[in-house]
């Protein structure tokens, strides 16, 4: 008896201690995430203190901006669904193939995605103008190298490698059990329409969101073929005022769009009560698909592989050769070393912060809805207004310290991300079956134990998918970034586009390709751990001494 | 019992959290005791060696915040206005002016008139000390020397209008950087009826508005466009990695207006944590040794004094340029944007 009440009361202190640091982890969340749109009312209100807000109001409502929006909102939503669709095809193609070879395509479209949107619009410009120059020699008509139809093309060819990850975590929460019960009386086709497609459907409308957003903010890739979009027009406005007030009010629209979007995705993602697995493997005997749609499954791949080809065969054209890459590396140590310090604070802070958020997410009722309202709107504002919110904050005698320090980078990507990672914890959190937690407090003397040997193995999938996550964006921050980064501090990203100008492509080549294999190394080292915790590490011995248990 | 196992592990992460921001804002810095802090909008690779050279001859040591062309003149100017009540920079050195002036109107600097400009001419100052100017660059044609023979190069802003160049031309987006600039100098000098003509002009017949100058050297490099408006830099870095490309100094001739020179500006900022050091830094700046430098380093094209580094892509050129007042071209930079914006982005 005595053996059972020192435990209790071990873990009621515990947990009273951990409420107290829950509590204090929320309130700094609060402020690393919603602090910069507090700083960017303030701003708000300065400028309509100034007088300048009706004016900035009245200009919302011209028909060229309604016309861009409209613009900006059509060719997102298109880019979106064709990448959805195009990575629906691919994860479900992934189905017949070996664990390995799946493993390989997520890491790859991973690294795919981390290359600044600029550069696979260089790389596709490039390869256009060598397909009609091919076209021209043999008499054809080239195709339009600017307009929305290459846009499209180019913004989706961009995205295409994203959409495919999203996808695959997408079907990767549909709970297999239910399939195969379906299997066994009904046609596979029939089961994929009816089962697996709406189980997945509340993950893929929660990508459908994340990707809507980003395409809608970027303007890089529109612009360059000489579509004009709304968030060039944020830009342009900023520019002409140099008022983050009128910057703001100008964003107005996309942001109320952008946020219903997420908000709408938000739904789906809540009502999502499948047991996700993120590291599922091929189907011992995979659903067959019908003739058409494994076509289309092909075309998908050919795709992916285009897309592979014309990026890589460009940045290593490009870079030109191992010195030429070596260079660029020993030049850009300084960066390099900063980037990575920043993200492995962005992960070091964010994780204990998005378990926090996530747990709030879990709440039923105006708490929970109000979490999901809020911590979807800083990803929605465009980054350089995050960065000055950041400085409306921060930069004030009343916390000197922190402000000047690389710790503000890495606030401007907790704010805009944190959202991301909180979301993947929320839906881990979720997964868990709460026997194995309660098995594990009714049996265990020892709460660190419980936790170690139970609990954090439960949410370790989770924990490093989002540490992932904030990773790879966060190596790809700019806009906010350049606005916060202390001085003498630089990161690969803002190297990469100041290179550019310079029209140094070797260099910029070269660092795009390291970011590129960095990723991979880091897919590696991460799935390497994935499985170690749970063959021979801690989720092994957690699984066993649950089901000795039981 | 879930929600205590996860509050639990918050106890443990909170604990990692707080020992590793403690370890961040504990660790040494490591900086010297003489810093000064430059905020700068010209590219890296041209001002990290100034920086360099800098600290070896002062040993002081320059922390540097860049800004790139993809922030469309959003990054640092507005970082700087944002930092106004605690600023964090000494000094900031701008690749234009226009920034500049709009520093000055917003209170962000401080005056400061440095002995080693003493000797760069009277417009390259501001009037009431606030701001210097040294050398800087000039807007040209880049043209792809595959596409077209010397005979039918453009000469004038108005060639682009031209039937006889059917639209392979390219600009920047007029509302951002240097483009900005020459854009609200044309309005000043032609008056807002003709320059807002040429612009609608130029919108209509389909020249190619892409993401900045670089992006236009770059279409003109791989011969997307047959020419396009840029700054010398972009083109002489083209010329120096031997593409396949000319520079056109665009109405040179007697009567002809003359192009725009965006010259490079430096400033002490008000209330600057390191004043003596941003003083420092400006004179060596403003020093013609420097700028003969930025010259041979290919950020400068058109020097304000006379260098002894001659600019081997202009092969000898004099540039006729542009006769501007900067206050006049700045007080004009709004509506500008405003009326571009309403013409080229739509």
């Amino acid at each position: 008896m005595k053996d059972r009440i020192v435990p209790l009361i071990r873990m009621r202190g515990c947990i009273t201690l951990s409420a107290v640091a829950g509590t204090l982890l929320l309130a700094l969340a609060v402020l690393i995430i919603f602090g910069p749109l507090a700083g960017l009312l303030f701003e708000l209100a300065r400028f309509f203190g100034a007088g300048g807000g009706g004016s900035a109001l009245a200009g919302l409502l011209t028909g060229r901006r309604l016309v861009l929006l409209i613009q900006s909102v059509g060719l997102a939503a298109a880019v979106t669904a064709a990448g959805i669709c195009a990575g629906v095809l691919i994860a479900t193609a992934l189905w017949r193939r070996s664990r390995a070879f799946s493993f390989g395509i997520l890491l790859l479209v991973l690294a795919l995605s981390l290359i600044p949107p600029y550069i696979h619009a260089l790389t596709w410009s490039s390869a256009i103008t060598l397909f009609n120059q091919g076209l021209t020699t043999i008499g054809a008509a080239p195709l339009p190298s600017s307009g929305w139809l290459v846009s499209f093309w180019v913004q989706f060819m961009a995205m295409f490698p994203l959409a495919i990850f999203l996808s695959c975590i997408g079907f990767a929460s549909v709970d297999r059990t239910l399939v195969e019960v379906a299997r066994t009386v009904r046609p596979d086709s029939e089961v994929l329409q009816k089962i697996v497609l709406p189980l997945a459907a509340p993950s893929l409308v929660a990508a459908f969101g994340f990707l809507f957003v980003l395409s809608c903010t970027d303007y890089s890739v529109p612009s360059l073929f000489g579509s004009d979009t709304y968030a060039l027009d944020i830009f342009s406005v900023y520019s002409a005022t140099g008022s983050a007030g009128a910057a703001l009010i100008t964003a107005l629209p996309l942001l109320i769009i952008t946020v219903a979007v997420l908000v709408a995705c938000r739904s789906g993602i809540r009502r999502l009560a499948q047991t996700p697995n993120w590291t599922v493997g091929a189907w011992d005997n995979p659903p067959v698909v019908p003739g058409p749609v494994r076509l289309f499954q092909e075309g998908a791949f050919l795709l992916l592989g285009l897309q592979v080809v014309v990026v890589f065969s460009g940045l290593v054209y490009a870079t030109g050769s191992w010195a030429k890459l070596s260079s660029a590396l020993a030049f850009s140590a300084h960066e390099i070393g900063d980037s990575l310090l920043i993200v492995a604070c962005v992960i070091a802070i964010g994780i204990p912060l998005a378990i926090v958020i996530s747990r709030e997410l879990l709440l039923p009722g105006v708490r929970g809805s109000l979490w999901w309202g809020l911590i979807l709107l800083p990803v929605a504002v465009p980054a350089p207004l995050i960065g000055i919110g950041i400085i409306s904050l921060w930069n004030n005698p009343a916390m000197p310290v922190l402000y000047g320090t690389f710790l503000m980078p890495a606030f401007a990507a907790l704010s805009r991300f944190a959202a991301f990672a909180a979301i993947i914890l929320y839906v881990q959190i979720r997964a868990i079956d709460p026997a194995l937690i309660d098995a594990a407090r009714v049996f265990s003397r020892d709460t660190v134990a419980t936790l170690t040997k139970v609990t954090l193995p439960l949410l370790a999938p989770g924990i490093f998918i989002a540490s992932a996550v904030l990773a790879a964006l966060t190596l790809g921050e700019l806009g906010a970034t350049l606005i916060v980064t202390p001085p003498g501090f630089g990161t690969l990203a803002i190297k990469i586009y100041n290179y550019l100008h310079y029209g140094a492509a070797a260099e910029v080549a070269g660092l795009c390709l390291f970011m590129v294999a960095a990723t991979l190394v880091a897919g590696v080292c991460v799935a390497g751990a994935v499985a170690w915790w749970n063959v021979r590490g801690p989720g092994s011995r957690c699984k066993k001494s649950v089901m000795d248990h039981d | 019992m879930q929600r205590k196992s996860i509050a639990c592990i918050i106890l443990t992460l909170a604990i990692v959290f707080t020992v590793a921001l403690a370890l961040i804002v504990c660790q040494p810095s490591g900086v010297p005791q003489k810093t000064v802090v430059v905020y700068t909008s010209v590219d890296q690779v041209y001002s990290e060696p100034v920086f360099k050279d800098f600290e070896n001859r002062t040993g002081i040591q320059v922390l540097p915040v860049y800004d790139v062309e993809a922030a469309k003149t959003t990054g640092l100017v507005n970082r700087l206005i944002a930092e106004k009540s605690n600023p964090r920079a000494d000094v900031f050195w701008a690749g234009e002016f226009s920034q500049m002036i709009l520093l000055k109107n917003q209170s962000v600097l401080a005056p400061y008139q440095s002995p080693s400009g003493s000797d760069i001419p009277a417009q390259y100052h501001d009037t009431e000390g606030y701001w210097t100017g040294l050398g800087g660059r000039a807007r040209v044609f880049i043209v792809n020397t595959d596409i077209l023979k010397p005979a039918d190069y453009p000469h004038s802003l108005d060639d682009m209008l031209s039937p006889a160049y059917p639209g392979r031309i390219g600009i920047a987006y007029p509302m951002f950087g240097t483009t900005a600039t020459q854009a609200a100098a044309l309005y000043s000098t032609l008056g807002y009826d003709k320059a807002h003509a040429f612009f609608s002009n130029l919108s209509e017949r389909g020249v190619r508005v892409v993401d900045g100058n670089s992006v236009v050297k770059d279409l003109v490099v791989s011969g997307q466009l047959d020419y396009g408006l840029t700054d010398t830099d972009d083109a002489c870095t083209a010329i120096a990695q031997g593409s396949h490309v000319a520079i056109v100094v665009p109405d040179q001739g007697a009567g002809q207006m003359g192009t725009l020179v965006v010259p490079d500006t430096v400033a002490l900022i008000a209330g600057s944590p390191h004043p003596a050091e941003g003083k420092v830094f400006i004179d060596y700046l403003l020093d013609k040794n420097t700028e003969n430098d930025l010259v041979k380093s290919g950020w400068i094209q058109v020097p304000s004094r006379n260098v002894t580094t001659v600019i081997p892509c202009l092969n000898g050129t004099v540039i006729k340029p542009m006769t501007v007042n900067y206050q006049d071209i700045y007080d004009g930079v709004e509506m500008t944007k405003t009326d571009l914006a309403d013409i080229f982005v739509r």
